[in-house]
């Protein structure tokens, strides 16, 4: 019952956070976004034909007139119409929000997966000579530019200069060889550049858990290395684990794989995000962000509880 | 093993590779398709010609609908060739009322937009009702401005509540096949607006029906039918039903000693469209898009300035290097258009001032910066040296330009630029600031830091030269459009092989937020403009065009101009002539690709 209460309560401040993001969003959008205006226009318009585009595009309502109808709209499941291309914004988002999980779920994964691999065999070795390597490299990997790792990979791996296997760009997916033909790249990347950060974040966690009392305890009654870091080490640092990873996932999906998707020339809500930004397509942005806040809310439920089951300590606070 | 035995085994055998040849030779034997992979430096917005705006949405929409005209494949300069349209019109006696026939039999493809979802025939109020779009302000259509004030009726049409079901009297469907325009006046250019992807032709139902995404989801009678369009690419796949008129490549304008290079004979008498599917991939960065076409994967580069270096042996004449030739065709061909920089004549510190006196000096100033600017500098760093500076506003290209007009305009002089700014009274102390405009970028910013450096060299003091940058194209278009920004850098696309085009942008009632972003609005040009609008192609207009270029220039409204080279490299298996001018997209239906052997 407590359980079922707290989250509850959680799903109140969540909807109240969203009217707060939705807001603060449709504000900073039509106060500070790109005017569309003289995107929209022709050539040579008159300032009558200004007027008339300004007046359908709405930008001469109240503020609150506007944000009344849109959160409407939303409300309703009704998330509008791109006014770049007049694309409905639902049936935008369904084609690219599997796609952008489909390309950045597998660099997410095994970005953290070789993270923490690396951080346990760092924090087991502390100060040896493999140490000091795997904190060499991982300095190195935040010090990369993302561009330039993008560039390099498609340069050593799919262009004639070098082995040429795989495609430049493109996202022709049928089926699992031609997924894993054009995912591979653009995992590799996100693998390079996510591991330095993530192999600093979980050696610094492992290496709190083992200066810990039940490690030596655990150590004192025999047992095995993989076991002090597998079934109490990491078990006992899981609560980190867990919110670091989840609370990931938001940026991940929508900012990650910005450059991703425009280098590699994959059609994901990375790319449609930013093009509504630099363009003020406003429908397409004030949905994102609103899906944005709502995802953040789902994480912050999953990891709550999650954080829960790992540690039971939780259940009683 | 029994004797009788082993013979029903070699039967079994016999009869298993018997039917297994016959399930071979039975089966027909895969279709093989051509492909081909274009790739494009930006991204188009929208397919809706209405909205057609940019030259990568006129590009698709042209192949996916039709429009009356077109211009001829290898013609060069430009010629008109009839599309949709029967033939040239048939203009009355005064000249304003001109008659159009349709081909008959071109049917919409279909769409559940139609009944019974079958493509219904095209017929001339579809012409009707395309052009009329534009003037509703519920389309948001973008292409009002090519027919605003030049077709009788259409103002009164759209005041009167743009009801499409009565049409203006200038333009009426006259018969099922037949479409009469007529004019306020003489417009010489009518036709060329007709070839414009805002000219394509958009059946009401499917306006109607789909609203706003028609800009996805394209419901034409072009040569190709869309099958997919997203951020990355657009696939078209050749229309079954597009009409059968073979290629005869004289009415193309085929010079066998120019074209034949590019082995383009081999399309006579075939039947467009030649290519069963074009891949169009939306690459705008350089690297990514260099990197696709060597590799393979893609037809068509547009090489960018950065690259021309690796690329190019020579770039006077542009020559690829030797072992890329063997791959590559390459086409270095003079842009539409022109970059050049404005001065904002309505800014009294600068431009036009109501003292007679200060207009002098601010004259002199303006002449003063155009004559410190290096265009030989700009071109070398920014346009790997082969773009063409000329002189005045008529670029290179059309049939009006006149390679012999005097260069001083745009000949660096900066002990010029001194001596006319001390003999007007310019001081370093009394110099105004220069506020200088750019859509912010890395380019755009060395450009200005640039141009800041030619400044300094004719005594501007370097405090007094200020960037004024903008997040985006569209807040830097909406500062000039309201006068906001002093100096403003500007490149224009023409819209057609026609002086007219540029000359506009310098017309008084074209001010801003019109195309005319120096606000110059000067009562000499103004008349011989006006003079000129009405008079076709002739030796007397080209005269009038020659005065006003002169004007422009006189009056150092602008720093002008460069017209950039175009670097176009395809490959060998590609049987075409790509054009990123006038053609534009309509050269896709005559692309044919060499089969390629293999497994």
């Amino acid at each position: 019952m407590k359980t079922s209460r707290y989250f509850l309560q959680r799903l109140i401040y969540g909807f109240v956070l969203m009217l707060g993001v939705s807001l603060l969003s449709f504000t900073l959008m039509v106060w500070f976004g790109p005017d569309q205006t003289y995107e929209l226009l022709g050539k040579n318009p008159s300032a009558a034909q200004v007027e008339e585009l300004r007046e359908s595009l709405g930008y001469n309502r109240p503020f609150l007139s506007r944000y009344g109808n849109w959160l409407g709209d939303m409300l309703q499941g009704d998330l509008g119409q791109s006014t770049r291309n007049g694309e409905y914004v639902s049936k935008l988002l369904s084609r690219t929000l599997p796609v952008t999980l489909l390309l950045v779920l597998p660099g997410f994964l095994l970005g953290n997966l070789f993270g923490l691999l690396l951080g346990m065999a760092a924090a087991w070795f502390r100060g040896s000579v493999l140490d000091r390597l795997v904190l060499a490299g991982s300095v190195a990997g935040l010090s990369l530019s993302f561009l330039v790792i993008i560039i390099v990979l498609q340069i050593l791996l799919c262009t004639p200069y070098g082995l040429n296997w795989f495609p430049a760009r493109g996202w022709r997916v049928d089926g699992l060889e031609s997924y894993l033909f054009h995912v591979t790249v653009p995992t590799l990347a996100l693998i390079l550049v996510s591991v330095g950060y993530n192999t600093r974040f979980y050696r610094a966690v492992i290496l709190e858990e083992l200066g810990r009392e039940h490690i030596r305890t655990a150590l004192a009654f025999g047992a095995t290395p993989a076991e002090l870091l597998f079934r109490n080490a990491l078990r006992n640092g899981l609560v980190p684990i867990i919110t670091r990873l989840l609370y990931s996932v938001p940026l991940v999906v929508v900012s990650g794989s910005l450059l991703l998707e425009t280098y590699f020339g994959i059609p994901g809500v990375g790319k449609v995000t930013f093009d509504a930004i630099t363009s003020g397509d406003q429908p397409v942005l004030l949905a994102v962000v609103t899906l944005t806040a709502i995802l953040f809310v789902i994480v912050q439920l999953v990891a709550e509880a999650g954080c829960r089951l790992a540690d039971p300590r939780l259940q009683n606070q | 093993m029994k004797p009788t035995v082993k013979l029903r085994v070699i039967l079994v055998v016999l009869s298993v590779g018997f039917l297994s040849a016959c399930s071979e030779t039975s089966e027909p034997a895969p279709v093989e398709r051509s492909v081909y992979v274009h790739s494009m430096d930006g991204v188009p917005r929208s397919l809706d010609p209405a909205q057609a705006s940019s030259l990568y949405s006129k590009f698709l929409v042209v192949n996916l609908y039709d429009t009356l005209y077109r211009y001829q494949y290898l013609a060069r300069p430009y010629e008109l060739a009839p599309n949709l349209a029967t033939g040239m019109p048939v203009f009355s006696d005064d000249g304003l009322t001109l008659t159009i026939e349709l081909k008959p039999g071109v049917h919409f493809i279909d769409d559940p937009a139609f009944a019974d979802g079958q493509g219904r025939e095209v017929v001339a109020t579809d012409v009707v009702y395309s052009i009329l779009r534009h003037f509703d302000p519920a389309m948001r259509g973008q292409g009002a401005w090519l027919w605003q004030g030049r077709i009788a009726g259409l103002d009164e049409w759209k005041a009167a509540g743009a009801d499409y079901d009565t049409p203006p009297d200038g333009l009426q469907a006259t018969g099922r096949y037949t479409l009469q325009l007529r004019l306020t006046r003489p417009f010489p250019q009518i036709l060329h607006t007709l070839t414009q992807g805002y000219a394509a032709i958009v059946p009401r139902e499917a306006v109607e029906a789909l609203g706003e995404q028609l800009g996805t989801r394209p419901v034409g009678s072009g040569p190709y039918r869309l099958e997919s369009f997203d951020s990355a690419r657009a696939v078209l796949e050749r229309n079954p039903d597009f009409r059968a008129e073979p290629i005869r490549l004289a009415e193309e304008g085929f010079e066998p000693r120019r074209d034949r290079v590019w082995g383009l004979e081999i399309i006579e008498g075939q039947v467009p469209p030649l290519t069963d599917r074009i891949e169009v991939e939306f690459i705008p960065e350089d690297a990514a898009r260099w990197n696709t076409f060597y590799s393979g994967r893609s037809d068509f580069l547009k090489v960018s300035v950065s690259q021309s270096d690796t690329l190019m042996m020579n770039t006077d004449p542009v020559m690829l290097k030797p072992e890329l030739a063997e791959r590559f065709f390459l086409d270095a061909a003079p842009e539409a258009g022109f970059v050049f920089t404005n001065f904002n004549m309505s800014d009294p510190s600068i431009g036009h001032h109501e003292d007679p006196e200060q207009d002098r000096r601010n004259l002199a100033l303006r002449c003063a910066i155009r004559m410190g600017f290096d265009w030989q500098t700009r071109n070398n760093q920014f346009f790997a040296g082969i773009g063409q500076v000329f002189p005045g506003v008529i670029p290179p290209g059309l049939p009006e330009f006149d390679p012999e007009l005097d260069d001083s305009s745009i000949r660096f002089d900066p002990q010029g630029a001194r001596d006319l700014l001390a003999a007007n009274g310019w001081t370093p102390d009394n110099l105004p600031v220069l506020e200088y405009g750019f859509p912010a970028s890395v380019t755009e910013r060395q450009m200005f830091e640039q141009f800041r450096s030619f400044m300094e060299v004719i005594g501007f003091p370097r405090d007094k030269v200020r960037p004024k940058a903008f997040a985006s194209f569209g807040d830097y278009a909406q500062a000039y459009s309201k006068r906001e920004v002093m100096l403003m850098t500007a490149g224009w696309t023409l819209d057609y092989p026609d002086a007219e085009n540029t000359l506009q942008l310098f017309y008084g009632p074209n001010a801003s937020p019109g195309s005319n972003n120096s606000n110059f609005n000067d009562e000499t040009f103004n008349e011989l403009y006006q003079a000129a609008s009405v008079l076709p192609p002739s030796p007397e207009r080209t005269a009038l065009f020659e005065q006003m270029n002169q004007r422009v220039i006189e009056r150092c409204v602008t720093i002008s101009g460069l017209n950039r080279h175009l670097i176009l490299m395809w490959s060998r298996d590609a049987i075409m002539r790509p054009d990123r001018a006038f053609l534009g997209g309509y050269f896709l239906r005559f692309v044919d690709m060499v089969p390629t052997t293999g497994p």
